[in-house]
């Protein structure tokens, strides 16, 4: 198995790249999916990194603190998915409302 | 407090209280209220008596209870002024509150009469109840006077009596006469007021007090010593200032015009105001000063004042022919006299002629206004005649007083009207350059016991004149009644009496009177031997002076009988060996109304206001007022190219407009809705802040 200790910048590096990806989406994508998408991106990196610093807690394993990373990129999962069935609910409503899931359409926050 | 001072406070309270409430609930108390101010005025009465025993019972030259309260202190400041307001109560006020408050209390009592049937019923009398007030009024205002003990609280009580003095003269305001009479007053007496006032305020000025305790103890300590005021020494033009307020007053030469006229008003008013109290309160002023003038060295113009207004004014007397305007003059004459015994040093023989004076001017007035009422209202000597048997008190009542003012021995004036003689006579053998003011005085003597026969003759003896004086009716009883009260007050008994425990050893000697011993001049340091010299002197002028004073009298009571009297003598064939000019100047009363109207005011004052009012027109209104609307027309103009050019054009089309429609132009595609910009914008914003955070 991998030392994820020693290859912690590969990790971060990876979650990076993840995370620019998915704000880069989220951002530029015209489609609501799209930026749902990216969202979904950014999620990953972040759940990716709770568990790439849970290595750096080893030493505390005595003291029952060695489940702590995982336990947040677990509940980062369900938020996920709790998101992901909020959000595609919205892109339906938007949907049924004017037939277009194109985000530059929706403007109602107009000042 | 002092019981003594809760009674002085109470005596012009309770006229006071009368006053306001006439003036609100008036017309609808019961006989319009005349009877709520008579009575206030006799309650004063009974405690000015209380007063006047407390003081009798400690028979003392010095008694003296006074009480001051703080009004302003300005020594919190640094600044050494103080303003009290207190009352003094010595012999000198103990005695006036009797006197003032005894006047008015029957002069009321005798209007009631009077103007009750002047205007109809009371039920329908047109302004009886002002009448009251106004009355009312103005004794709160003589007694608050009377207990001042300081000059500021006497100067708004002495300015109340002058309003009152306005509005009484001018009572009957449908008559014009009234009118200007009442206008000729308040602003004669205006002219006197800015004196005093100009007194007060350098007494203020030097001593930060008004207080006459204050300004006596000054003078002798010494403040006005090197004290000048415009290179003249301070006492004497303080002196000069609050003279000249009692000339104003008192109606003394220059400023007396004012007082025949007055005699348009109501003759109760003139028995009050223009006879007994206010006038006398002139008097009364220059008593309370005395120290102040005496240091100043004003004395020598107030006897020539004196003296001058007493004889003149008695030679006017002579020639009326109204029976108002004989008593008006006899009363010019009478202050005046006062006046010169005060201006001859000796302070309380003037007091003591104002007490006596008082009392008999008040009863002369009020038994004319008796007449007058008997008569119809006719005024006019020629046309009466033959009233002493249809006046049965009234004739007799001013017949007393007719002996008193003219100097009959056992009655009041004979006693202080011989001490003046006296005092004029020693002051002139002692300052023999002074010699015509011996004579102003023994002239005035005989005059007076001429003129005031003469009104008499006139009036009672002789048969009827016209129909009214045929049908003449004695008055009520609330007429007669004040009259006999004060006529037996006349009688020479009741003020030289002796207290000392020598019975009555000196009706004929009006050496021993008790208002003379109960007053003896404040204390003046330095001024010790002038003052003994003349008492020295005046002791041995009595008996001469007296003796010269009974051949006066009888020898004008002696002319009046002959002339008015038995008509052996024609007054029309001695008239006519006056000289014309003389005629001419007593018909005119020495040209003074038209001296004062004609050069002063048309002269002087016109022309001066006629240039003020062209300064006013020209250089105030035209070159300062429109000459800065031009300016300001020229600054109008450049401000307004400046709002176009600069507030408009610049700051809010170009600043004001542009600005904001960039701003707003950049700024608006931020908020265009759509969500992506919004979170690019914070995630720019998120990394700026990650940026910087190493920076800040």
């Amino acid at each position: 198995m991998m030392n994820l200790a020693s290859n912690l910048p590969a990790f971060l590096a990876f979650s990076f790249l993840l995370f620019s990806f998915g704000i880069v989406a989220a951002l530029s994508r015209k489609s609501a999916i799209g930026v749902f998408m990216g969202v979904e991106l950014m999620l990953n990196a972040a759940a990716l990194n709770f568990v790439a610093f849970q290595t750096l807690r080893r030493g505390v394993v005595e003291n029952g603190h060695w489940l702590h990373g995982h336990i947040f990129s677990l509940f980062v999962i369900i938020l996920a998915a709790i998101e992901a069935a909020v959000a595609l609910a919205i892109v339906l409503r938007i949907f049924g409302n004017r037939q277009t899931i194109d985000m530059d359409r929706a403007t109602e926050l107009k000042g | 407090m002092d019981s003594l001072i809760l009674y002085a406070l109470l005596i012009p309270a309770l006229p006071l209280a009368a006053y306001f409430i006439l003036c609100v609930v008036g017309n609808r108390l019961p006989r319009q209220g005349d009877w709520l101010s008579t009575g206030a005025i006799f309650t004063s009465f009974l405690c000015a008596v209380r007063i006047f025993f407390e003081m009798w019972s400690n028979f003392s030259p010095d008694w003296v209870v006074q009480q001051s309260w703080t009004w302003m202190d300005l020594s919190t400041l640094n600044i050494p002024w103080k303003l009290d307001l207190g009352v003094r109560l010595d012999n000198l006020s103990a005695t006036m509150l009797v006197m003032v408050t005894l006047c008015a209390a029957l002069i009321h009592l005798f209007s009631i009469g009077y103007m009750r049937d002047h205007h109809g019923k009371p039920e329908d009398g047109y302004r009886y109840t002002s009448f009251f007030s106004y009355l009312s009024l103005f004794t709160a205002a003589m007694l608050g006077l009377v207990i001042s003990d300081n000059l500021f609280s006497l100067f708004m009580c002495w300015e109340v009596m002058g309003l009152c003095s306005y509005l009484l003269i001018g009572f009957y305001r449908h008559k014009p006469s009234a009118a200007n009479a009442s206008l000729k007053a308040f602003m004669t007496t205006r002219v006197g007021d800015l004196g005093l006032f100009i007194g007060l305020l350098a007494i203020f000025a030097l001593l930060g007090s008004f207080r006459f305790e204050d300004l006596y103890n000054a003078i002798n300590s010494g403040v006005f010593t090197n004290e000048q005021i415009l290179g003249i020494p301070a006492a004497f033009l303080i002196g000069l200032g609050i003279f000249i307020g009692t000339v104003g007053k008192s109606a003394q030469f220059p400023l007396q015009i004012w007082l025949p006229d007055a005699m348009e008003g109501p003759t109760p008013v003139s028995a009050l105001i223009h006879a007994a109290t206010m006038v006398s309160a002139g008097i009364y002023l220059i008593i309370r000063v005395f120290p102040l003038l005496e240091y100043g060295g004003v004395l020598t113009i107030v006897a020539y004042v004196g003296g001058i207004t007493c004889f003149f004014a008695a030679i006017l007397a002579i020639k009326q022919n109204d029976i108002k305007k004989v008593l008006a003059y006899s009363t010019l004459s009478q202050l005046g006299y006062m006046v010169l015994v005060l201006g001859v040093g000796s302070y309380s023989t003037s007091f003591f002629h104002l007490i006596t004076h008082a009392v008999f001017k008040a009863c002369l007035f009020m038994a004319s206004g008796a007449v007058i009422f008997a008569m119809h209202h006719e005024q006019d000597m020629r046309e009466m005649g033959g009233l002493k048997k249809h006046l049965k008190f009234t004739f007799p009542a001013m017949l007393i007083t007719t002996m008193a003012i003219s100097g009959v021995p056992g009655f009041s004036g004979f006693a202080s009207k011989d001490k003046i003689l006296a005092y004029v006579w020693g002051y002139v053998h002692l300052h023999p350059q002074h010699a015509l003011l011996a004579f102003f005085a023994y002239a005035t003597a005989g005059l007076t016991a001429f003129y005031m026969f003469r009104l008499i003759f006139m009036t009672f003896w002789g048969a009827p004149r016209s129909k009214h004086a045929e049908h003449a009716h004695e008055v009520t009883w609330n007429m007669w009644l004040p009259l006999a009260i004060l006529a037996a007050l006349s009688f020479c008994v009741v003020y030289t009496g002796s207290v000392t425990g020598f019975g009555f050893d000196s009706i004929f000697g009006a050496a021993n009177n008790w208002i003379t011993k109960l007053n003896p001049a404040p204390l003046v340091v330095g001024a010790e031997a002038a003052r003994q010299a003349l008492e020295e002197a005046a002791h041995h002028a009595h008996y001469p002076a007296m003796i010269a004073s009974l051949i006066l009298a009888s020898g004008g009571i002696f002319f009046a009988y002959l002339m008015y009297g038995s008509r052996r003598l024609s007054a029309e064939k001695l008239s006519k060996k006056w000289p014309n000019f003389v005629h001419k100047a007593i018909d005119n009363l020495y040209y003074f109304d038209w001296f004062y109207i004609k050069v002063l005011i048309q002269k002087l004052f016109l022309p001066f206001s006629d240039k003020s009012a062209k300064v006013d027109n020209v250089l105030l209104d035209r070159v300062l007022v429109d000459g800065w609307k031009d300016v300001t027309m020229v600054g109008q103009k450049a401000s307004g190219i400046f709002d176009d050019m600069v507030v408009d054009g610049v700051m809010v089309d170009g600043v004001g407009g542009m600005l904001p429609t960039a701003l707003g132009n950049s700024l608006r595609s931020l908020q265009n809705g759509k969500v992506q910009r919004y979170l690019m914008v914070a995630v720019v914003a998120l990394m700026l802040l990650f940026l910087f955070r190493g920076v800040v």
